[in-house]
């Protein structure tokens, strides 16, 4: 298994090396050794989760105990040791599923997809460093390794959000999303520092069993366990694009769209869930830091369904519904129900990384055209994609029996049943508001009229097989995996896979095991109905059967219909402005902040090297001015010796030598 | 390798390459040129043998040479090392191969005197290292600042004697009180052995010996100036940026990559061990003094309009922490504060490098002129991405792992000014990463555009200077095991006579 383990990191990290080195020389051939690599980790992935996962040895501990290893002792700095160890447990096979399959159909995708970009070579190179920092992400034992991989991951995104480096939006996209994402990461920094110095271990397992031996002890203050969660919690919040630091995430669909849907929806952004349901012994012992997850988590989930209901960018539609779904995710392990919030975190991987392939399938169609205004009636000319992408569009809307269905619903069950009921009722609402921006979007972009530009329009044609292919499959996985892993609700597969592992966080939260019962029927009833009204609304207002809903087709009377209602307007404005938060960020951070920076400048220049300059000046002119008493006269200087004699007599005896 | 004094060779060799050199005809460039390399490769090479020879367990120093020099005051000339002082060594002759290496190229007048001036500051920066006799260690102290006195004044940019001179007389007001100091600390010694000078320069005796409290202060201040100078700590650092500007490119690699350490060994060295009461008692306004540059080196840097100058703002900053590491007295901060030594000179001597690489084709350091060089010369804006991403602490390479252990031990004696302090990964993210797509992203700018052809990616010259930093700082991120190794007794013997444990706020549990 140690062989497995490490394969499964060699091999993109080995796709990198030989791309970085010879695949410029390689040209349109140059996706052979990367892609070939990830299909390869994939098969190694695989046998490696479903060896954890079906308790094959060396995984027969209790209680989900996974089996760990160590390659080298990474940092020897006397009583603080760090080895560069790995950890695979059921909640890691998990992710594994998730990152390999994800990731290795978008490589397939990608062959068609980046064909004629002339940095082919490049882009693949990336995403296999990308692939690796991932999977070192999943697999790391320690909070340090996972700091690593976290910031390894975000540097791949640095590079493939900058990928079109040309484009100054996408090098701007790029260095705010590294530079926010250091916002998080300062705070995960600080975490990983409280850890050590409380229990003076970083590995997961013993950080874990030391803190509760501490806390037994009463060795520690409460407020110190939810600091420890908190600042953990901040790097999430950074890596996941939370509020307040989720301002990234949409201008990051500036990279590729192959990019997009595997680092900015299935895998990466992914890591702060994981980090929080890793660390879940921890967060346990904190119940008010899970309150603060659960609320940042749901906060996030309605402020980004509100803007996402007035953007007009196929790509940062989808992107806004990233950061709902996630806030769902992190409301999920607020609430106390990780195992759902990991499910969630495996159905939606599958279904909007097939989402942001098939918009990525769409922008092809079109030759690189992202508004949807410009689209619509594109159904019939590009009808795979259409159609993987109504699963998609159902499965997020949480239409039964696709993937998003059952994963959200235990999420929201468990808010109602664990006495969230704001997390809960936001929720429900925001249910809605997903089903309707998602069939807006379809809406939008397959339906109705064509408002495509004339010159493209006669061009449209569907993607090659290798993008169709992923797009299929993940279609295929969107429809069954929900049912499979998560029928009978609150006792599917996978809670037979990760229950274990989060047994003693329920047991200290106090939260009991509940059969699905009368209550729970009620709650699924209800949010399909609100998903349903959603969805139906948006189809009338979006117009879907060509014509037969005209009314109000034209957008002219969509504004009027806003301003006919009062506050309307005023929501309407703030969802386009996304709530004015980049606006702030830019006015706090970028005016005033270079304001004091080039303030700064001038006390340095002026004051600090000022005063040297001014020691020197006066140094010169004292020079000169003393010139004058070295006149060469004995008696001059036997006079200044008798004065000075005179002087330090009369303070000897003033007593200033005592 | 008993018996052969392998410190004194590896001082030395420069010396006698530039001897040599003297002898060359002045016409002769190349010969002149091939020659220092192979004096400074001779050097780089002797300093591995030691490496190799080094035992990393052993407790004390080793190789040590000492006979007497000037036996009335108890001079010797005493040389040693430990994994400290080993790891600053490799570090020097490594980065003075480079340099002369680096200065094929751009040097072209008076190459003689040049590489001449360059062996001899080698000396120097060695000798510093190596000196286990404080009377020695003032010597070669000094010796540094003739040669980069003349490598700044003569083959630097148009403002370069006033750079040159604010640069010498600086550093002459810290290192003369240190002088003081050091006679200071020998006439305690004699008075308290009953006027015998024996030992009163050995630095293997003072450390051992508790001078008293007055003397202490005020010694380990005047210690403090000449090493807070050279680091340089806020508000001594003014002279940096302007002798950065000046300095040919390799002047600048050298003065980044090693000078400044010089500043941050002597206190590990000397302040800690003499005199460990005035290192606590002052230790509170050295942490505030570090803090201060660590934030207030990021944010000049951030809004410097010239390369140069953000590469050596960002010097103030990453010093920072090795001063704040140094004064927490915590193991794991005092080892980190060395790695980062060690990271930062690769890093920063790369950095002030890919300017080089850079001027040598536009004459020019002004970013805002620049853009788009991705395109055009990939290989060197990947090598300028890479050096960017190393110096804002990207974990696996060598920035991140001193960093890191600075901060981790400062967390434990003092949370808050841990927190201060790593909230400037953001501004050095910011600065770096703003500096990287100035230069490389966007559209090729119209001022680099009308280079035309004089736009060519890195020569093999320039690739053989950057690409032994490359490997290097990948390989200490990878494993830095390999200089900690080297630090565990070293550090442990400072700390024990030091004192551990400053408590500032009293949040030690």
């Amino acid at each position: 298994m140690e062989t497995l383990v490490t394969l499964l990191l060699a091999l993109p990290i080995a796709g990198f090396g030989a791309t970085a080195l010879v695949g410029r020389r390689l040209g349109r051939q140059a996706f052979w050794l990367p892609v070939g690599a990830i299909v390869t980790a994939w098969a190694v992935g695989m046998v490696v989760a479903f060896s954890a996962l079906t308790g094959q040895p060396p995984f027969t501990g209790e209680h989900g105990q996974g089996f760990g290893f160590s390659l080298y002792r990474w940092i020897p700095a006397g009583d603080f040791t760090v080895d560069l160890g790995l950890y695979v447990d059921n909640l890691t096979a998990a992710l594994l599923i998730v990152v390999c399959t994800v990731g290795m159909l978008v490589h397939v995708y990608s062959i068609g997809y980046m064909e004629h970009d002339p940095g082919y070579w490049r882009f693949f190179a990336y995403l296999n460093l990308f692939m690796f920092s991932m999977l070192l992400l999943v697999l790391a034992d320690n909070f340090l390794v996972l700091f690593v991989a976290w910031e390894l991951v975000g540097l791949c995104s640095y590079l493939l959000i900058g990928f079109w480096y040309k484009r100054r939006s996408a090098a701007l996209a790029a260095k705010k999303a590294f530079i926010v994402n250091r916002v998080g990461d300062l705070g995960f920094s600080l975490g990983i520092f409280a850890v050590w110095t409380t229990v003076g271990t970083l590995n997961f397992q013993d950080a874990f069993r030391g803190l509760d031996q501490k806390i037994a002890a009463g060795a520690l203050e409460p407020w110190m366990v939810t600091g420890i969660a908190l600042l953990i919690f901040t790097g999430a919040v950074g890596k996941s694009a939370q509020f307040p630091l989720h301002v990234w995430l949409p201008d990051a669909m500036e990279g590729p769209t192959p990019v997009s849907a595997l680092i900015h929806a299935a895998t990466m952004v992914n890591a702060g869930v994981y980090m929080v349901a890793r660390a879940n012994p921890i967060f346990a012992q904190a119940p008010e830091a899970m309150v603060v997850v659960a609320g940042v988590g749901i906060f996030t989930a309605i402020l980004a369904a509100s803007i996402a209901f007035t953007q007009n960018d196929i790509k940062r539609v989808l992107a806004y519904s990233t950061l709902s779904q996630l806030g769902y995710m992190f409301a999920g392990l607020g609430v106390g129900a990780f195992t759902a919030a990991i499910f969630h975190l495996v159905t939606h991987g599958f279904f909007k990384g097939l989402l942001f392939l098939g918009s990525g399938s769409v922008i092809h169609a079109v030759h690189e055209e992202q508004d949807m205004r410009k689209m619509g009636g594109l159904a019939r000319r590009i009808p795979w994609t259409y159609a993987t992408m109504l699963v998609g569009s159902l499965a997020m809307a949480g239409i039964p029996p696709l993937a998003g269905f059952f994963s959200k619903d235990e999420i929201l069950g468990s808010a109602f049943r664990n006495g969230f009921l704001v997390v809960w009722a936001v929720g429900f609402v925001v249910a809605g508001m997903s089903a309707f921006y998602m069939f807006r979007m379809m809406g939008l972009t397959f339906w109705g009229e064509s408002r495509v530009d004339p010159h493209v329009a006669a061009k449209i044609h569907e993607s090659p097989w290798s993008m169709r292919v992923p797009l299929v499959l993940l279609a295929a996985a969107t429809v069954v995996i929900g049912a499979l892993l998560g029928w009978p609700l609150e006792g599917g597969t996978i809670h037979a896979w990760l229950d274990p592992l989060f047994e003693p966080a329920r047991e200290l939260l106090g939260l009991e095991h509940e059969a699905f019962g009368g209550l729970d029927v009620a709650l699924v009833l209800a949010s399909v109905a609100m998903a349903t009204l959603g969805l139906a609304g948006a189809v009338r207002l979006f117009g879907a059967g060509a014509g037969r809903f005209r009314w109000p087709a034209r957008l002219a009377d969509r504004d009027a219909l806003v301003a006919s209602v009062p506050g309307a307007r005023f929501l309407y404005r703030a969802s386009v402005n996304k709530w004015w938060f980049d606006d702030l960020y830019h006015l706090l951070f970028v005016v005033i902040g270079g304001r004091a920076g080039a303030a700064l400048r001038w006390f340095d220049e002026r004051i600090v090297d000022g005063s040297v300059n001014g020691i020197a000046t006066v140094t010169v002119a004292a020079g000169r001015g003393l010139r004058v008493i070295q006149t060469g006269r004995v008696q001059n200087y036997a006079m200044g010796i008798a004065l000075g004699l005179v002087a330090l007599t009369l303070a000897y005896l003033a007593g200033l030598f005592r | 390798m008993n018996g052969v004094p392998i410190l004194s060779l590896v001082t030395f060799v420069p010396l006698l390459g530039a001897v040599l050199i003297a002898f060359i005809p002045r016409g002769h460039v190349r010969l002149i040129r091939y020659g220092a390399l192979a004096a400074s490769l001779a050097a780089f090479a002797l300093s591995l043998a030691a490496l190799a020879d080094f035992d990393p367990g052993a407790s004390g120093f080793q190789f040590v040479e000492q006979w007497d020099w000037i036996p009335a005051f108890g001079i010797r000339y005493k040389l040693g090392i430990d994994g400290i002082s080993l790891a600053l060594v490799v570090l020097t002759t490594l980065l003075t191969w480079i340099s002369i290496l680096a200065s094929f190229g751009p040097i072209r007048e008076r190459v003689k005197e040049y590489m001449i001036s360059f062996l001899v500051l080698e000396v120097g920066m060695i000798g510093v290292f190596v000196a286990l006799d404080l009377f020695l260690f003032y010597v070669f102290w000094e010796i540094v600042l003739v040669p980069m006195y003349l490598i700044i004044g003569i083959w630097g940019g148009a403002n370069r004697i006033y750079a040159t001179i604010k640069f010498v007389l600086y550093t002459l007001v810290g290192s003369l009180l240190m002088l003081v100091a050091i006679l200071a600390t020998a006439f305690a010694w004699q008075a308290g052995h009953g006027g015998d000078w024996t030992g009163a320069f050995d630095y293997e005796q003072l450390r051992g010996y508790a001078f008293d409290g007055t003397l202490q202060t005020l010694a380990f201040g005047a210690f403090f100036l000449a090493f807070a100078i050279k680091v340089p700590m806020f508000p001594f650092h003014t002279w940096l940026p302007d002798a950065h500007v000046e300095a040919p490119t390799a002047g600048s690699v050298i003065l980044a990559g090693v000078l400044l350490k010089l500043g941050g060994y002597g206190f590990i060295r000397y302040s800690l061990p003499l005199f460990p009461d005035a290192a606590h008692a002052w230790a509170p306004a050295i942490i505030v003094l570090s803090v201060i540059a660590i934030v207030y080196g990021a944010i000049v840097a951030l809004v410097q309009p010239d390369f140069k100058k953000l590469v050596a703002y960002s010097s103030v900053s990453h010093m920072g922490f090795v001063t704040l590491g140094i004064f927490v007295f915590q193991p794991q901060a005092l080892e980190g504060a060395i790695v980062q030594m060690v990271g930062h000179g690769l890093i920063t001597g790369a950095l002030f490098l890919c300017v080089g690489v850079l001027y040598e084709r536009t004459h020019d350091r002004e970013l805002a002129k620049m853009g788009g060089l991705a395109e055009p010369v990939p290989l060197y804006a990947a090598t300028l991405g890479f050096f960017a991403l190393a110096s804002l602490g990207l974990p696996g390479l060598a920035g991140f792992v001193g960093e890191f252990l600075v901060l981790l031990g400062t967390w434990a004696v003092n949370p808050p000014v841990a927190a201060i302090s790593a909230g400037v990964v953001i501004l050095s993210a910011t600065y770096l990463l703003w500096m990287f797509q100035r230069v490389a992203f966007g559209e090729l700018s119209d001022f680099l555009r009308g280079l035309g052809q004089h736009l060519t990616d890195m020569s093999p010259v320039e690739l053989l200077t950057l690409s032994p930093l490359v490997a290097l700082t990948v390989v200490f991120g990878l494993f830095p095991a390999l200089i900690l190794e080297l630090l565990h007794g070293p550090v442990a013997t400072i700390l024990a006579r030091t004192g551990g444990g400053l408590d500032l706020l009293g949040l030690v549990r």
